[in-house]
């Protein structure tokens, strides 16, 4: 359950706005951060904040891309498959060394529940390309090695 | 080396502060269009027509002409929305202009809502640009402590406030009509004008929506002059310089300010550092993923609006993605259908059903189960893409259809052999 | 108004509709899938793509998304418009599943017909077809979300046109599911639209599930009559029973659609229960026979005390034709009768309500879609009328103010300004809005009421919608009043009533003295009544003080009930006739607007198939007749109860109607829109006829029960579908009241009634006007245990709270 403060801070925030509609993205976002994943419960959580029914929070939450309504790992790997990504030398090789070193496939998490691996359209880091987003950090010119260093930091940063 | 407009100062890892930027001008022509008691907002607008500034976010719409449908008596609020969703695979210059001086799209943006009365201006940015989403917020605070945000600023009559909102991410978040849908917590389907968003747009209200590129160049323009502006441009009938977001097989890959008109080959070998070692320039897109396969007859052509269109081509964001002879662009372009079918908003049946029917027929002809009437099948299909809902589907089809009038040859190739070419060594 | 040309055919539409709509006009048909007449166009699908040769717009375009302009040439054949359309239906069809077969949908499903006439008829695609979990939506609705080609017409529908939000669309691109969050039961009472809605077979319809195809059915253009609103519906029957219905389009009435309960309100006409022979103490008998005995029987009680000792109960759900021939009967036979009216409230109200209407005051329903202010007295539309709901959601959609002077908590798909009043205050209140005159009400309501009457000054055609059923005649007059008042000022106000019952006018229209059933059991009480013949009565469930109903009907000497229905009374009546449902004999429905229409008979009748074949099939029972097949109609055995020869035909009876009663003159010529009737001026009451009550004194509660749209119309509650839809017995209490119970919302209420304890659910809500107890009527609810008249007063010692565990 979202603590009755945080409930009521953002219930603040809503009435200041014209319309609630405006603020159910930030809304989503926020309450999944609570959440680590968009779980039902956040859904359900939501919809009461914003005075929307569970059905029109899902018919958003399903519709945008930043929005999990499956479970997560604490650092959520979006790996750029877009056309200038794809190209890279070795890209191939790439996403098979992460899936090895992590040991799960494209949609998968961890069994600690630390990383998700999440194919991403582009990111818009094409001068660095290959790149990925973990969480809200985009990291760019990706190799094997530089892979294996960024989730060793993760790791320890736990 | 040309001129520098929009990336002038870059600083390598860190934004221009405030100072910097005014000590460059900045913020000058925001002072002078507003202290300026015989200067009208509307006269912005005739400068930016006269200027020949075209929309940069792809569209290339008379920017002068869009503020002008904002009719005089619309009611208000009225929003100016920048469109910051820059997601089209390949293009990244608008990252770029945000993290090299936020201030002048600051600017740009109050510039642009004072020439429509606007009192609320929306930065609509995605999610993956978080730093500049953070650059944006604080450099708005610091513009507001400084009056240039606010209200009554400059003791004129016009109040203007900047927001920036995250969007929850979908590519078609950036086109204009859908984008405000996702501003108002829907789900973001584009709309059909008419009316257009510029007299029934957020919430209702009239709203103009704009591009980063374009909005920085709004104080140049008001600063420097409209004849300034033109010659900037080494066409006959573009104006400005354009920001090239140049990526795939060259040595320096990254964001180069040229003027509107520069040549092709002049992008790739004087500025981004020429093709990789060993690579021959095949094909390039000019201006992001929605845009044909420039093929080799074009490597020296004129990257401008007029010219490309003229040729057949669409300039696009100018987002340059090259491609050389070693890539399959029969893999190429199914990867750039992947990304259509999958950011496709499923609203229209062309581009829900008919993008994936076309990635199947690519996937068949790259696996090897390619058929010869495959190829009619897939220009028929691309063609009646433009019978779409909104500019979607068109954009994905143009890759695909110049990859057939262009590079049918490969693609027959795939064909004959049962397989991809490139995959079963009969390409060096 | 612009002139087009459309396949070589020039017509002249008016301004501003589509090429679409235009083409329908000129008799040309473009295929259509997202595009729905009343949902307007969105441009979605693509399929109505025809190209424009010359003119305005040139090239292929979809004929929904472009004004009809002068000068247009449009092909709906050109090559390349029919190539793009095989396009769309070949994109469409990808993952759509070939289970036509065991598709309800195939026969009448639009994709079909498209994929045929849009010539795709070779699958070239070679991937997979997308798959998708079905959910469960209560018992009236199949999902079957593999078939969906995504039009989008069932979440437009369900969110946008009803407004309702638990279906919708989820999902992107390839995988757009139409669904709800969870499975679950519809919300929406309007939820079996979107049936009808989907171009293929998503939705299909869950009673009739594997029935059969459309063309083995018996279909007729019907009436609903499951409330006062008559809309139009698709009557399909087969095997001797009802299978489903459609809404049918009406530009009168209800546009296309139809509520839940009007579309699966019909199984009592399949019911086993329901009486097929005739039955004379105990024993079963042939329906003629039963009849015989019947008119002897009168005819003895008659000889010995009287003609005035027998007396008739008709009833508001009965057809005009019947009410029409009892009326006659009564009259020459000189039997008191037939009384239609329950309660002398109702029959006040409704008699006002009748007397009120007038050709230049009445609007009809689509008309209200149109009007720019509605204001409600006493009117609880999704509970009384439900499809008036519907279309004061599309006033409002376009703009319209909507305002309610009500004591309920109303909870309608739209928003509204509620005005909270007691039933005994409405009429100050609506006087106030009148003329402004504010002495009479309270202080706190004098800022609502000035804004609320300076929005009804505004607007050019306001529409007062005026209930019957908590209002008295003083109100039902006074709405009249004000809307005359507002015609007078200019403005093009309208009056829309609503009546308790489908032909509640229509006994209106024929009862000239009012008499009740209170008046009736009195009588019986007395001694005077020693004969009771009920005809299609539900005076059983609707008389408000069931004990004494009991006590009275114990001392009659004769008791005769004619239904076609399995009511209650039947259990204690001497002779049992069965009569024909609206399905078998047809009949005239008077809807509360005036508007008398005729509903035809789907099929003859006879026990269904599925009843004498006890499942089997087909009837292993060979025999010359249809079983059941000799049930005349009521009106018939009115005629032959007097021993008199009833019409020999339908025709000659409404030819008789029309030469009886003046009222009905115009009976006999009938279109589809039905004809309007009217009480002629000499009929109308006037103002001092009219009057209201204060009933209720301080310290005081005003007990109401009033009308739910599931579980309280007598046919519609027979339906086993929508058994679990009825509500709980719940009292309401305004929040104020309940401070002094120190109750709060869920506790349990317990009332000290005359005839015993009645436990309820106490709801609480601030819009319950204070000192009024509000009960939906409902299967579970016992409510004519609560007093002896039928308005109810509560001592507040009476009321016991128990706090919620």
């Amino acid at each position: 359950m979202l603590p009755e403060t945080y409930k009521s801070e953002l219930k603040d925030r809503l009435q200041k706005v014209g319309n609630p509609r405006e603020m159910v993205v930030d809304v989503m976002l926020e309450v999944q951060e609570f959440y680590g994943w968009f779980s039902d419960e956040a859904l359900e959580q939501a919809a009461v904040l914003l005075g929307m029914s569970s059905l029109e929070i899902e018919e958003l939450a399903t519709f945008y891309n930043t929005i999990y309504r499956q479970p997560v790992g604490k650092f959520v790997i979006h790996v750029c498959d877009s056309v200038i990504c794809w190209m890279e030398n070795g890209y191939g090789e790439l996403i098979d060394h992460i899936g090895k070193k992590l040991g799960i496939g494209m949609g998968e998490t961890t069994p600690d529940g630390l990383f998700s691996l999440l194919p991403a359209c582009c990111i818009g880091y094409c001068d660095h390309a290959p790149a990925i987003m973990i969480n809200k950090t985009v990291y760019g010119d990706i190799a094997p090695a530089k892979m294996d260093e960024i989730i060793e930091t993760l790791r320890q940063e736990k | 080396m040309y001129p520098q407009v929009l990336l002038k100062n870059r600083k390598k890892d860190r934004i221009l502060s405030l100072e910097e930027y005014r000590e460059m001008g900045g913020y000058k022509a925001l002072h002078d269009a507003l202290t300026d008691e015989s200067f009208h907002p509307r006269q912005i607008q005739e400068l930016l027509l006269d200027a020949g500034l075209l929309g940069r976010g792809g569209a290339a719409f008379p920017t002068g002409i869009k503020m002008k449908t904002v009719p005089d008596d619309a009611p208000h609020p009225r929003y100016l929305v920048c469109n910051a969703d820059e997601m089209e695979p390949g293009t990244f210059k608008d990252r770029v202009l945000i993290l090299t001086s936020p201030h002048q799209l600051i600017e740009g943006m109050i510039l642009a809502a004072y020439a429509i009365d606007a009192e609320i201006a929306i930065i609509f940015i995605r999610r993956e640009y978080e730093t500049a989403a953070r650059a944006l917020e604080q450099e708005i605070g610091r513009a507001r402590e400084a009056g240039y945000i606010g209200k009554n600023l400059f003791d004129s009559e016009f109040d203007c406030d900047i927001i920036v909102h995250r969007s929850a991410g979908r590519y078609i978040c950036g086109e204009g009509t859908a984008l405000l849908n996702a501003l108002e917590g829907k789900r973001a389907n584009p709309r059909k004008p008419p009316p257009y968003p510029t007299v029934k747009g957020l919430w209702q209200l009239p709203t103009e929506v704009q591009n980063v590129e374009t909005l920085c160049c709004i104080p140049h323009v008001l600063k420097n002059g409209v004849d300034w502006f033109k010659t900037l441009a080494v066409s006959k009938t573009g104006a400005g310089t354009k920001v090239f977001s140049v990526s795939g097989k060259v040595n320096r890959p990254g964001c180069y300010e040229l003027p509107m008109g520069v040549k092709l080959s002049e992008i790739i070998e004087d500025y981004a550092g020429g093709m990789l070692p060993g690579s021959r320039f095949k094909a390039c897109m000019p201006g992001g993923a929605s845009t044909q396969f420039l093929p080799e007859s074009m490597y020296h052509a004129r990257m401008d609006f007029d010219d490309l269109k003229n040729a057949g081509f669409r300039l696009g964001t100018g987002a340059v993605m090259v491609f050389d002879h070693k890539t399959c662009l029969v893999e190429a372009t199914a990867n750039l259908m992947v990304f259509f079918a999958r950011e496709s908003c499923g609203w229209c049946t062309p581009c829900r059903e008919g993008l994936p029917y076309i990635l199947d027929l690519l996937n068949r002809i790259e696996a090897g189960e390619g058929e010869v009437e495959f190829i009619p099948m897939i220009r028929q299909m691309c063609s009646h893409m433009n019978y779409s809902y909104c500019a979607f589907a068109p954009g994905a089809a143009a890759p695909v259809e110049s990859l057939l009038t262009y590079f049918e040859g490969e693609v027959m190739a795939h064909i004959e052999n049962r397989g991809c070419p490139f995959k079963i060594g009969k390409v060096n | 108004m612009p002139k087009l040309i459309i396949d070589n055919r020039e017509i002249e539409v008016p301004e501003g509709i589509k090429v679409i709509e235009a083409a329908d006009r000129a008799g040309i048909y473009i295929p259509r899938f997202c595009y729905y007449a009343e949902l307007g166009a969105v441009g979605a699908c693509r399929i109505c793509a025809v190209k424009f040769v010359d003119g305005p717009v040139k090239g292929i375009e979809m004929s929904c998304m472009i004004n009809a302009q002068d000068g247009m040439v449009v092909s709906t054949t050109d090559p390349e418009a029919r190539d793009f359309r095989r396009h769309v239906i070949e994109w469409l069809m990808m993952n759509h599943p070939h289970d036509c077969p065991v598709c309800d949908e195939g026969g009448h499903c639009l994709l079909q017909d498209l994929t045929e006439s849009c010539d795709h008829g070779i699958r070239r695609y070679k991937g997979k077809k997308r798959t998708y979990v079905d959910q469960y939506l209560g018992p009236l609705i199949q999902h079957e979300e593999n078939r969906c080609i995504q039009c989008y017409r069932c979440s437009r529908y369900y969110q946008e046109f009803a407004g309702y939000k638990d279906l919708g669309v989820m999902g992107i691109a390839q995988r757009i599911y139409f669904g709800r969050y969870a499975a679950g039961v519809l919300e929406s009472p309007f939820s079996g639209n979107i049936i009808d809605l989907c171009p293929t077979g998503v939705y299909t319809d869950k009673p009739s599930r594997y029935t059969g195809r459309r063309w083995d059915y018996e279909r007729v253009p019907g009436i609903c009559i499951n409330c006062s609103l008559g809309c139009h519906i698709t009557v399909s029957a087969r095997y001797r029973e009802i299978v489903y219905l459609e809404g049918r389009y009406s530009g009168k009435v209800n546009g296309s659609f139809i509520c839940d309960r009007g579309r699966y309100g019909f199984f009592y006409a399949n019911l086993e229960e329901r009486p097929r022979q005739g039955r004379v103490r105990g024993e079963d008998v042939p329906s003629g026979r039963a009849i015989t005995m019947a008119a002897q029987r009168v005819k003895e009680v008659s000889e010995s005390h009287g003609a005035a000792a027998i007396a008739v109960i008709g009833s508001g759900r009965s057809s005009l034709e019947t009410i029409a021939a009892l009326t006659h009967v009564c009259k020459v036979q000189g039997w008191r009768g037939p009384v239609l009216f329950d309660s002398r409230v109702s029959s006040e109200s409704v008699r006002t309500a009748v007397s009120c209407i007038a050709q230049e005051l009445a609007v009809s329903m689509k008309e209200i879609e149109s009007a720019d202010f509605i204001l409600t007295v006493g009117a609880d539309p999704i509970n009384e009328a439900p499809m008036l709901a519907m279309a004061m959601r599309q006033a409002w959609r376009k703009g319209a103010g909507v305002a309610a002077i009500d004591c309920r908590s109303l909870d309608w798909p739209f928003q509204f300004e509620q005005v909270t009043a007691a039933p005994d205050d409405m009429a100050d209140f609506l006087a106030a809005l009148e003329n402004s005159e504010t002495t009479v009400i309270s202080d706190r309501f004098v800022a609502q009421i000035k804004s609320i009457a300076a929005k009804i000054r505004a607007c050019h055609r306001p529409v007062v919608v005026c209930g019957t059923e908590i209002t008295d005649s003083k109100i039902i007059y006074g709405a009249a009043g004000f809307v005359k008042a507002m015609r007078q000022a200019g403005q093009e106000a309208g009056l829309f009533y609503t009546l308790p019952a489908a032909n509640s006018y229509g006994a209106a229209l024929l009862d000239e003295i009012g008499e009740t059933a209170e008046d009736l059991i009195e009588r019986i009480e007395s001694g005077e009544i020693k004969a009771l013949v009920i005809v299609e009565s539900d005076l059983w469930d609707t008389f408000s003080d069931r004990q004494r109903l009991i006590q009275a009907l114990e001392q009659l000497e004769l008791l005769v009930v004619a239904d076609f229905m399995a009511t209650e009374i039947l259990h204690r009546a001497d002779i049992i006739i069965p009569t024909l449902s609206i399905f078998e004999a047809g009949g005239i429905y008077v809807n509360q607007e005036g508007r008398a229409q005729w509903s035809p008979p789907a099929y003859a009748g006879g026990t269904p198939i599925k009843i004498t074949g006890q499942g089997g099939h087909p009837p292993r029972i060979i025999r010359p007749d249809i079983p059941a097949g000799d049930i005349s109609p009521a009106w018939r055995m009115a005629w032959w109860l007097a021993d008199r020869q009833p019409p020999a035909s339908h025709d000659l009876l409404l030819d008789w109607m029309g030469k009886t009663f003046p009222v009905l003159e115009k009976a006999a010529n009938f279109t589809s829109e039905g004809i309007r009737l009217y009480l002629p001026e000499a009929r109308r009451k006037t103002a001092r006829e009219t009057g209201g009550r204060k009933i209720q004194s301080l310290g005081e509660y005003l007990l109401l029960p009033v009308a739910a749209v599931f579980g309280d119309e007598p046919m519609a509650q027979r339906s086993p579908c929508l058994e679990g839809y009825a509500k709980h017995p719940e009292m309401w209490m305004a929040a104020s009241d309940a401070r002094l119970f120190d109750a709060s919302d869920g506790d349990a209420a317990r009332l000290q009634l005359p005839y015993g304890p009645l436990e309820l659910t106490l709801r609480l809500s601030e819009r319950i006007a204070p000192g009024t107890l509000i009960v939906y009527r409902c299967p579970d609810l016992f409510w004519q245990q609560f007093a002896r008249s039928s308005r109810f007063i509560v001592p507040k010692d009476r009321i016991r709270i128990e706090k919620k565990a």
